[in-house]
This record gives C-alpha cells, sequence and structure tokens, in this order.
C-alpha cells in the first residue's frame, strides 16, 4: 500500500529517470515530459552503472529537490553472473543517492518477488522469489530499503506490452508481432495460463502519480483482470486482420495462474483507470506498424 | 424475590444490558458507571446504547433498578459484575489499563464477602492475577451480540463459568442467580473460561470466513451462495443457526480483539495459527468488496458519479460504527459526491469533504447514479423497487446483503449486485 506524503498533489521539481534507455524507463520520461515535468534521462552512455565511477557520476548529475525513478536493470537476470551484476548496479545508485541525496525515490520492481503460487496476489502478498529474476529484484528492494533515506516507493509490475518493448518473450508482444506477418502462433500447451497484462502507458501514469504524490510503500502494477494467453492470441490476430494460425503444443509444466487484487491502486489512486487488454493491444499494434518504415 | 443483589460496574453496552436482563429475572441491581451524565441520562431513561427491546425492559423492571454513579453504593451488594466494556484499538488489542484501575476501585468498595465476577472482556490469564481471595472471584463469559444482546441476555444457552478449581461448589449466592435463567452452568478453570470466550468467536470466524470465501468463488463462477447455506444449515455438524451469512469481513471490535489475542498468544507460546492470520486476510478483502464493485460497475462509465449510501453502522439495530465497512468505504470516495442515510448513526460520522446528509432513505437515492447498501437495517427492506429506480438517476444498485427487492428492481431496469450472487446477474 501506498502513503501519500503529498496531500495535494504538485509536479515533481525534476526528475532523474535512471535507465531512460529502455522500453520501460523511456515510457516513463516521455509521460513525464509531455505532462511539463522538468526530466533527465540517464542512460549508460550519460553513467554507466557497472563502472567503477558509476556513483560519483550518478551523484554529479543529481541536483537539490530531485525525484528519483530507478529502472536500470540486465533483464530478464537468468544467471549468477546477471545476478550480480544487478547488485552491483543497485549499490552504485545506493552510493549516488548517499553523496547526494534526493527528495524522493521510486524503484521499479517486478510482480516476480512474490511466490508462484500466491494469488490473488496484493501488496501483502509474502516475497518469496521462484526465480534468479524475482530474487534480484527481491534483493534489490532490500539493498534500497536499508540504505535510502528519502522516502521510497517500490512499484511492482506485471507483464508488461507495448510497441517498444524489446524482449519478444511469450505473450502479447511476439504474438502481435507473429499475426502481424501472418506468422502461426505457437502456444504453450492450449495457452491456459491466465496472467495480467499491463499496457506501458500505464506504468508511466503510475509513475507520475506516484512522484507527484510523493508516495512511500508498495503498489503492485497490475490491472485486475488476468486472461488466458489463448485468449490474448485470438484477440491479437483478430486485430491484426490477417489469419494466423493459433497452434498449441505439449505441455511440459502444470498449468498456473496469476490474479492481483488491485484494492490497494483503487485506494492510491482512485481517479486512475488502467487501459482494458482491447483498447491497449489496439494502441500497441497501431503504434508499431507506425514506427515501421 | 428475595435474592441476591446484584452490581454492574461500568454501564455501556455489556453492563447496561446485562443489568436489564438481570432485573428482569426478579433481582435487584444496583448500576453503577463513574460517568455522572450518563448515569444521569440512564436514570431519565435515555438508555446510551440502541437494542431492540431494551427501552421497554428497563421501563418494565424499574422496580428492581437503581443507578448511581456512587462507588460506596457497590458495598450493598452480594454479587458485582465488572462490565466495562475493554476498548481495543485498530489492531484488535485490548486497552486494559482503564479495566484494571476500575476493578481496583470496586475491589476497594466491595463488601467483606461480596462475589466479584469479571464480565469483560479480558485476555486468558488476566482474572487468576487479580488481587482477591479465589472463593470471591470468578470469570464469566458474555456472549452479547449486537442487535440482539437483550435476547442473548435473557435467554442464554448456558453459562460458562470460570473457577480457580471447579470442583468447588459455586457460593450459594452465584448459584441462585445463575439458576433463574435455567441453562446449563459450566464450572471451569479461569483459563479455560477465558479462552472458551475466544474459542466462541473464532468458531463463528471460521464460519463466516467459510461463507465469505465460498460466496466470492459462487460470485465468480455463477452459482448462488443464497441456496447453498439452506442445504448446509441442515446439516446438524453445521447447524442451522450457524454463522453463513456472507459479509463485508468481520466488524465490530469484539471477534478482531479475540483473533489478535490467539495471534499473540500462539506468537508467545509457538503454537500453530496461521488460520487465524489468514481470517483476518480474508476479512480485509471482503471488507472492500463494494469498492471493488463502484469502482468496476460505476466509475469506470461515469467518472463523475454521485453516489447514495444506506447505513453507517456496522451492522444492523445497533449505533457502533467500530470497523464500519462503510465508513472504511466512505474513506476511500473522496473523490466523489456522496448522499448518506442511517436511520440512527447521524451523517458526521463520516468523514468525507463532499457529504450530504439525506433526510430518508429514499432521499440518499434521489440523482444517484448508484446506490450502495452497507448496513443491512431491516427499514430498508420497505424502500420500493419502482420508487428507488423513479427517483435515482443511473442504474447501478450494489446491496451487499440483498436487503432489497433485487427481482424488483432488475424488472424496473436496474442492476443489482449482492454478495454472494452471480456477478451476471447484475448485469
Amino acid at each position: 500500500m501506498l502513503e501519500h506524503l503529498n496531500k495535494t498533489a504538485s509536479v515533481p521539481q525534476r526528475v532523474v529517470v535512471i535507465g531512460s534507455g529502455g522500453f520501460v524507463g523511456s515510457a516513463i520520461a516521455a509521460r513525464l515530459a509531455s505532462q511539463g515535468v522538468s526530466v533527465e534521462g540517464l542512460t549508460r552512455k550519460e553513467v554507466d552503472l557497472l563502472a567503477d565511477d558509476a556513483a560519483t557520476r550518478l551523484a554529479g548529475r543529481l541536483k537539490d529537490g530531485d525525484s528519483v525513478v530507478f529502472v536500470s536493470a540486465i533483464a530478464p537476470a537468468r544467471n549468477a553472473a546477471a545476478l550480480m551484476q544487478n547488485l552491483r548496479m543497485a549499490e552504485a545508485v545506493v552510493k549516488g543517492l548517499t553523496a547526494k541525496a534526493p527528495d524522493h525515490v521510486i524503484y521499479i520492481s517486478s510482480d516476480s518477488v512474490y511466490a508462484d503460487d500466491a494469488s490473488p496476489v496484493k501488496e501483502s502478498s509474502s516475497c518469496q522469489p521462484a526465480t534468479m529474476h524475482g530474487m534480484m529484484h527481491a534483493a534489490r528492494e532490500l539493498v534500497l530499503k536499508n540504505e535510502i533515506k528519502a522516502p521510497l516507493a517500490l512499484l511492482r509490475p506485471s507483464l508488461l506490452y507495448g510497441a517498444r518493448d524489446p524482449h519478444n518473450g511469450y505473450g502479447p508482444n511476439r504474438f502481435r508481432r507473429q499475426a502481424a506477418k501472418g506468422e502461426p502462433i505457437t502456444l504453450f500447451g492450449n495457452g491456459e495460463e491466465q496472467r495480467d497484462h499491463v499496457f506501458i502507458d500505464d506504468v508511466a501514469e503510475l509513475v507520475a502519480l506516484t512522484l507527484r504524490h510523493r508516495s512511500r510503500g508498495i503498489l503492485n502494477i497490475a490491472t485486475g483482470v488476468s486472461m488466458s494467453f489463448r485468449t490474448i492470441a485470438e484477440k491479437v490476430v483478430a486485430l491484426s486482420g490477417k489469419s494466423s494460425d493459433i497452434d498449441p503444443s505439449a505441455r511440459h509444466n502444470a498449468v498456473t495462474h496469476r490474479h492481483f487484487d488491485v484494492t490497494s491502486c483503487l485506494k492510491a489512486f482512485p481517479r486512475f483507470r488502467y487501459t482494458p487488454l482491447d483498447e491497449g493491444l489496439k494502441r500497441a499494434a497501431s503504434e508499431e506498424s507506425g514506427a515501421r518504415p | 424475590m428475595s435474592g441476591p443483589i446484584v452490581g454492574f460496574a461500568g454501564l455501556t453496552h455489556l453492563g447496561l444490558v446485562s443489568a436489564v436482563g438481570t432485573a428482569s429475572k426478579g433481582f435487584r441491581v444496583v448500576g453503577y458507571d463513574g460517568d455522572s451524565a450518563r448515569v444521569h441520562d440512564i436514570k431519565a431513561g435515555k438508555l446510551p446504547v440502541v437494542e431492540p427491546d431494551l427501552d421497554e425492559m428497563a421501563r418494565e423492571f424499574a422496580d428492581n433498578l437503581s443507578f448511581t454513579d456512587r462507588l460506596s453504593d457497590l458495598a450493598q451488594c452480594d454479587i458485582v459484575y465488572i462490565s466495562t466494556d475493554v476498548p481495543t484499538d485498530d489492531k484488535g488489542q485490548s486497552d486494559l489499563t482503564s479495566i484494571n484501575a476500575s476493578i481496583g476501585n470496586v475491589i476497594a468498595a466491595l463488601g467483606p464477602e461480596a462475589i466479584l465476577i469479571i464480565l469483560c472482556q479480558v485476555p486468558p490469564g488476566f482474572t487468576r492475577k487479580l488481587p482477591l481471595p479465589t472463593e470471591r472471584l470468578y470469570y464469566q463469559v458474555e456472549t452479547l451480540v449486537f442487535g440482539r444482546a437483550v435476547e442473548r441476555a435473557t435467554k442464554p444457552e448456558r453459562f460458562i463459568i470460570g473457577c480457580a478449581d471447579p470442583s468447588y461448589p459455586l457460593p450459594p449466592a452465584y448459584k441462585t442467580l445463575l439458576e433463574a435463567f435455567g441453562c446449563p452452568l459450566l464450572p471451569m478453570l479461569y483459563e479455560s473460561a477465558e479462552l472458551a470466550k475466544i474459542a466462541i468467536n473464532c468458531c463463528l470466524v471460521a464460519s463466516v470466513t467459510v461463507a465469505n470465501t465460498l460466496a466470492e468463488l459462487s460470485e465468480r463462477i455463477g452459482a448462488d451462495w443464497s441456496e447453498i447455506a439452506p442445504a448446509l444449515r441442515l446439516d446438524r455438524r453445521i447447524g442451522q443457526y450457524s454463522y453463513l451469512a456472507p459479509g463485508l469481513g468481520i466488524a465490530g471490535g469484539n471477534l478482531e480483539r479475540d483473533l489478535a489475542t490467539v495471534l499473540r498468544l500462539s506468537e508467545q507460546c509457538g503454537s500453530e495459527a496461521s488460520v487465524i492470520a489468514a481470517y483476518l486476510t480474508n476479512s480485509k478483502h471482503r471488507r472492500d468488496w463494494a469498492l471493488r464493485m463502484v469502482h468496476r460497475e460505476v466509475f469506470g462509465r461515469k467518472p463523475d458519479a454521485s453516489l447514495g449510501i444506506l447505513g453507517l453502522a456496522y451492522k444492523e439495530n445497533t449505533h457502533s460504527v467500530k470497523n464500519s465497512p462503510s465508513l472504511a468505504l466512505i474513506e476511500n470516495l473522496h473523490s466523489w459526491p456522496i448522499t448518506v442515510y442511517d436511520p440512527v448513526v447521524p451523517a458526521s460520522a463520516a468523514t468525507h469533504p463532499k457529504v450530504t446528509a439525506a433526510a430518508s432513505a429514499l432521499d440518499a437515492a434521489r440523482g444517484a447514479d448508484a446506490l450502495i447498501v452497507m448496513t443491512p437495517w431491516p427499514q430498508f427492506r420497505d424502500l420500493r423497487a419502482a420508487d428507488i429506480a423513479a427517483a435515482m438517476e443511473g442504474n447501478v444498485v450494489i446491496d451487499p446483503f440483498g436487503v432489497l427487492d433485487g427481482p424488483g428492481l432488475r424488472a424496473a431496469g436496474m442492476a443489482h449486485f449482492v454478495l454472494g450472487k452471480p456477478e451476471r446477474a447484475g448485469a
């Protein structure tokens, strides 16, 4: 649950987005800029968080009264090396933010910190990561909670989709691209697993709201509506206007579902509305086709 | 009837109802409270609690009842009950400060032979530590229910009596008093009786949590819990009086207190009590049912909706708003104008920047995009579906307890949402 330190929302003085070159970071920076917020985007070019001088360089970029959104990660962290690199990045951020203390910090974490069988997931669900990636986010959260003095908000998004997603993982992004080319979509099993997919713009808006309210605490980023991968594939194919086949495949894992109880978001940001999946898929498809020459 | 004179120290809900109930059995009763204004009101017939039949019974047995703010008036009593309601904090923890002070004062005022009985909500281990010879010290479980307290006080199912040694006979005066109620007497160790009170409440919470859990599932899969519950009641292992009506979580304070006590004691002594934490998790989840429903059915379609809310009390037939689901809902509706009506609780109990007090239940519905019935007051059942439909601007009626005329509302074109009913039925 988030606690708002600003009882009346106000535009932050300046927001530094660490990791503004990525899918999530760029969406956040663009949304803030479109709302007239002064944004300083940092990519690996400005501050390489794995470099020896990362903390100093980061501190050098900060000004009094800054808010910081920490998005950078080597994701997904699949092995020990990636885990350790991600933790070194967090260590550099903590050192930088200790040398030059910001006014407010948001960390973009992940719902992978929760146990696989946590359903419905809520902010009070136990953190019990089942993957290296989840453990990486959980460890980073702990590092930040222990060492950052400024108010800290931990935002834990579910699965994200949008035109600029670079991972092309199993789900709406890959399905959309396959459907656009008329290629078959292959499901795991029959695509029975239900998941909660969030449009990238909603993440950006929730970050903007969290900044304006100078909120601290934990908030899951999830719509509260979970759908099966098969349903999503069918929606994507229907939207594409083409006739991709949707093929089942042999199942290797048991079917698991993940639902979210999003009540705390209704309480934290009562006026905020998530983009319904149908609309988000349409916008992602249109943005992606518009981006292609 | 000649019998023991019975004192009640503390005239909040527990003490007042118990005093009137005891007077109704023919005993002379002395009700004491240190709050002079409260005693003055009670003497004038203005009882500070709302319970069906309480005022009438207090008038009928007025000759047996005397009320005082003088502690020394308790010296004439053969038996004195400590009957102050023990307040709880937000986490359900009891604040025993005032009760400890009150017991000390009462012990000092007791006659030399008088028996002291702890009737209020105390944690296991409390009674045995009190500074009074054990042959004059007892604990008695109270099982009043807000809204049905007079019935519970006058027709108890049994008396559970905590003693230092249950193999010793009860003092004659105390036995005479208890036997007047014509129910079984169950003497047991202080600690057993103190835990028995908590055990009763844990069983009630277990039943209602089953109902809440399966009511939510019913809503999602198209089953109707109201069809299922009667089938369970006819099963002797479950019982016709079991708590199977779904609700908006646990409220009122006493059940939460007992769950918190079990969690604390289990943590201290290392017993396994994860199910108790699960009850609390489920309770918090169901408390927000109406909030989720109003977001899904109303705000998503009309961002500037106005709402009518019926009921502020935590349940019907009470003035209590302790942990009231209605107030919890209203706390999260500050962005929208609301009009509220409760037959007993004033609108000022709702802290909200845009709240209007309605003069009647129908008045609260007037012009509303959605009507939400948060307390199942019986008088709301009298509202006619056609009148509600005509008064409202929108067509969403969120009625968790199903007090309104569902078929009538649907016939009038309204969407009616009830706990445990298939969600599609509201569409």
